[in-house]
């Protein structure tokens, strides 16, 4: 019983199990409304982000990009930011940009707070100093070769609390900051603070964006923007919130941020999966707001709980799982499997961590399990480990699809990204509901592979 | 006026050069500005030099690890992104003991700060090392630079020599940082070279024949190499080496064993047919496969340089015997449709004529992100009157010529499609394909089967609610008969 860490045996990253800061901000920044990411770097830092985000989430996906060539290699990148900033602002009229630097902007060393500000006097002549007064920009410093995606969305956030927030009358809200789940999450979040009778900002809320309707009567044009988005309004009106949620600790620091400067208290993690997380993120929303939780959602908690008592023992005890993936999500789901009698066997992830073994040893001493914890790893290492130690079940991203059909282990497609099924950005994992969905998955993927179709056992 | 500016792009009237509007009597030098730097903050939709280098030229050959040297981001996103299927099937008869080896792993530095202040060659040495312990089967290994390695000056090729000395396996280093050149065209110029320099003529094929072609630029894009080598196969016409679609490393060693340089993508893959020429007397031919007429005229005039004409007409009156029927359908569903080509380069003018000739379509635009001058001279050749050929259209150009233009189908990569959905207007991807293949006879069928059901879905007509009464939605199939 325990964690068993196995450490990495090489230097090489093969199949990473993660990417870049940019990414994670402008994901961050993609959640506000009428707001547009300008990335100080490369073409290929947009381009490739933008590809990744419309492959998973079938979306559009509109990242400005400042084109770093040579010539701001050699003499830096301010004339491409101060003319980036003011095409946005001219062109795209935006409430807000943040601007996202990376690898090649931060090595360069651009000041990117002073070119801000010179790109803002310089537009005060083209849109009128209101316009430009009004229009935030926001620095977000995401160097690419310090930890992950995760930390490029937790510098976005605090950017926002650090740069918009703004101290008024309180407000009674509570703020959510969701980390990087799905849209389908997301609505799940705002579904249970509805039944609560709560008002919340999200930081940031990518549930429209990056699932918009297609009205076009009714979308805005030239330039597209999506509906939804948290509004910059409501990011000033946060710092004035009776709390901050983030569902994830790894995205907790504009959570601290809002504490610290404006006493706004914060609780980190855990992330909402299953039925004790849901259950402490229940007890933190009364906590914090002082609501009480209704049998409307207790309902919901029943409902889960019925399925779970209906299936679990019956279809999933015992059955071994690999679990990869982000490592909020990957503990969230490694404890709920643990909760339907499932054994938890391997989990892995790209992100280094103590934290993420820590929630590990947790649910190793719930459900008595060894459990092995791939830490800062990538997917070849999970590979690898599958060969001699193969599971039952499979649960993470589609970049190990091919590594699940190698070994021929059914694949239950969670959290980000999801690009070889549809659907599964609006599926919640998160809140009692999104269990419902996570049980019903992994019970009917164990059916379709470990029984027979003609069988007298699926007859009732 | 020739050129045009988009009301949108008024704030950077720049982009006027970039807009050319056909007309008939222009001089020939009246052509779009392209191949120059993007303006900054104008939603470009065009990649990097990394991107070019392994993503398109590289990435598609099948026995060889990449190591890309960068921050994690860049590795990530090299990770099986493009649609380059490779079989195990090595020239000497030999089996790689991986399918799809090339889409199925990457590796990378992982690079820190630390790296970033002290350098990063000792990681990319163990790196290496790494690499040839996990995948000893592997027949070379490539290296990339990327932004952080380009800036912080790690002298890659210096490793590659000696890690080659090291472990006797080729190791070959690219320097196409993400930053270098406008485009990702940049990259594809730098492929070609480092892979001509490096290695064409360093080794001999394991047989030849006196109908030996290298197929060059032909990346199997969902399969669109498989399709061509039938129709070679077919007529006698050997493909001894292919760059790179499905190939190996060795056989980019010895394409200058072939007979004819046989060039199918023309931007990026031209220079290494014409160093072929020069340096060893390859003669090399421009060639367009997509669409019957095309593929038929292009396989004729290959055929020919080998005394096989009676062959390749065998072939062709085969396949239009096989699709013409189902292509009549199609042109029938497709004739007055409005399409807007927006490729990465030669797509562009391959596809122009084929859907205005064979399908009836009507182009009302063509554009592209990396091209140059002499790709936009045949854009301009080959489309009508009054249509816009333009250079790096952005994401807001792309919404007012959707408006203006009233476009059926706009066709475009996967950045553009789902905006263009948004927009009430259906897509076609054309750098990777929806159900490709797309090239050839058969390819081309798909192609228009493709449009044909993108234009067709029932969707577009129940876009709205209606209050008052159900929208009247026509029954395609009756129709066509």
């Amino acid at each position: 019983m325990g964690v068993n860490i196995i450490k990495k045996d090489r230097t090489a990253t093969i199949n990473p199990l993660k990417t870049c800061q940019p990414l994670g901000a402008m994901w961050a920044v993609t959640g506000i409304r009428r707001a547009m990411p300008l990335v100080h770097g490369s073409q290929g830092c947009s381009a490739f982000v933008r590809y990744c985000f419309s492959r998973h989430f079938r979306e559009p996906s509109e990242i400005a990009v400042t084109s770093l060539h040579e010539d701001a290699a050699v003499f830096g990148g301010r004339k491409n930011l101060v003319e980036g900033l003011q095409n946005v602002a001219v062109r795209l009229k935006p409430d807000i940009i943040g601007v996202i630097t990376t690898c090649s902007s931060e090595i360069i060393g651009d000041d990117v707070i002073g070119f801000i500000k010179t790109a803002r006097e310089e537009l005060k002549g083209k849109i009128g100093e209101e316009a430009v007064e009004k229009m935030k920009i926001i620095p977000i410093s995401t160097p690419s070769f310090v930890e992950t995606h995760l930390k490029g969305y937790d510098n976005a956030i605090k950017a926002l609390a650090d740069h918009v927030a703004e101290p008024s009358q309180p407000n009674e809200k509570i703020n959510i900051i969701p980390g990087m789940v799905n849209p389908g999450d997301i609505r799940e979040i705002k579904h249970i603070l509805r039944l609560m009778d709560l008002e919340s900002i999200i930081l940031t809320d990518i549930s429209d964006p990056f699932d918009a309707p297609l009205r076009p009567s009714k979308t805005e044009l030239k330039p597209y923007y999506p509906k939804g988005g948290t509004t910059v309004d409501e990011i000033a009106d946060s710092a004035n919130s009776v709390g901050t949620i983030s569902l994830t600790k790894y995205a907790g620091s504009g959570a601290l941020s809002l504490e610290k400067k404006y006493n706004v208290p914060a609780e980190l993690g855990p992330i909402p999966i299953g039925i004790q997380n849901t259950d402490q993120f229940l007890r933190n929303l009364k906590k914090l707001t002082g609501q009480d939780i209704p049998d409307s959602i207790l309902d919901e908690r029943g409902l889960l709980i019925d399925s779970m008592a209906d299936v679990a023992s019956r279809y999933l005890f015992d059955k071994t799982v690999a679990i990869y993936g982000d490592p909020e999500i990957t503990s969230g789901i490694a404890r709920f499997v643990g909760e339907l009698g499932m054994e938890p066997k391997m989990v892995l992830t790209g992100s280094k961590s103590d934290e993420f073994v820590k929630d590990i040893e947790k649910v190793a001493k719930e459900t008595g399990a060894e459990i092995d914890t791939l830490v800062d790893q990538d997917l070849r290492a999970m590979e690898v480990y599958l060969k001699d130690n193969p599971v039952d079940l499979m649960i993470g991203g589609s970049d190990a699809r091919l590594t699940a059909k190698e070994y021929d282990i059914p694949l239950v497609r969670v959290g980000y990204p999801v690009y070889d099924r549809v659907g599964y950005h609006r599926r919640p994992i998160v809140g009692y509901n999104g269990g419902i969905q996570l049980i019903d998955l992994i019970t009917n993927t164990v059916l379709e592979k470990y029984y027979e179709p003609e069988h007298w056992k699926l007859q009732q | 006026m020739p050129f045009k500016l988009f009301d949108v792009s008024k704030p950077i009237p720049e982009r006027k050069e970039h807009t050319y509007v056909k007309h008939c009597g222009d001089p020939a030098e009246c052509l779009p500005k392209c191949n120059s730097k993007t303006i900054p903050g104008s939603m470009t939709e065009r990649g990097c030099a990394f991107a070019g280098a392994k993503g398109v030229i590289t990435g598609a050959i099948k026995d060889v690890a990449h190591i890309v040297h960068s921050p994690v981001g860049c590795t990530a996103y090299g990770y099986g992104t493009k649609r380059y299927p490779t079989t195990t099937e090595m020239p000497d008869g030999s089996i790689f003991p991986v399918k799809d080896f090339n889409i199925k792993y990457i590796i990378g530095t992982d690079l820190q700060e630390s790296d970033v202040v002290f350098g990063g060659m000792k990681k990319l040495r163990q790196a290496i090392l790494d690499t040839n312990k996990e995948f000893p089967f592997v027949n070379a290994i490539y290296l990339y630079a990327t932004c952080t390695t380009g800036l912080i000056g790690d002298d890659m090729d210096s490793v590659a020599k000696e890690m080659s000395e090291e472990l006797g396996k080729p190791i070959i280093a690219f320097n196409a940082p993400g930053f270098a050149g406008p485009t990702q065209s940049k990259g594809h110029s730098i492929g070609n070279d480092v892979l001509f320099k490096q290695l064409v003529g360093t080794t001999e094929p394991p047989a030849t024949t006196p109908y030996d072609i290298s197929l060059i630029g032909e990346y199997n894009i969902d399969g669109d190499l498989w399709l061509l080598k039938e129709y070679f196969k077919e007529i006698g016409i050997n493909v001894l080496s292919t760059f790179t679609g499905d190939c190996c490393h060795a056989e980019i060693g010895w394409m200058h064993r072939a007979k004819l340089s046989v060039v199918r993508c023309q931007r990026s893959s031209t220079y290494i047919a014409k160093m072929i020429e020069e340096k060893y007397g390859v003669p090399y031919m421009k060639t367009d496969f997509f669409s019957t007429k095309y593929c038929a005229e292009n396989l004729k005039t290959i055929a020919k340089f080998f005394n096989l004409e009676d062959k390749a007409d065998q072939v062709i009156a085969n396949r239009m015997a096989k699709i013409g029927p189902e292509l009549e359908f199609y042109k029938k569903k497709l004739t007055g449709k409005r399409a807007f080509i927006f490729s990465g380069g030669p797509k562009s003018y391959h596809l122009a004529i084929p859907l205005e000739e064979e399908l009836g379509m009507e182009v009302t635009g063509v554009s592209s992100m990396f091209e140059h001058e002499d790709g936009f001279e045949k854009m301009k050749d080959r489309v009508k009157e009054g249509a816009m050929v333009i250079d790096d259209p952005n994401a807001l150009e792309l919404e007012e010529l959707v408006e203006d233009y009233k476009i059926d189908l706009i066709m475009g990569g996967v950045k553009e499609k789902y905006l263009v959905h948004k927009l009430g207007i259906p897509s076609l991807l054309i750098h990777s394909y929806e159900n490709g293949p797309y090239i050839g006879f058969e390819g081309f069928l798909n192609l228009a089967r493709d449009m044909y059901t993108s234009i067709y879905s029932p969707v577009w007509n129940l876009l709205e609610f209606k209050e008052t009464e159900e929208p009247d939605i026509p029954n395609v199939e009756e129709e066509a008969k």
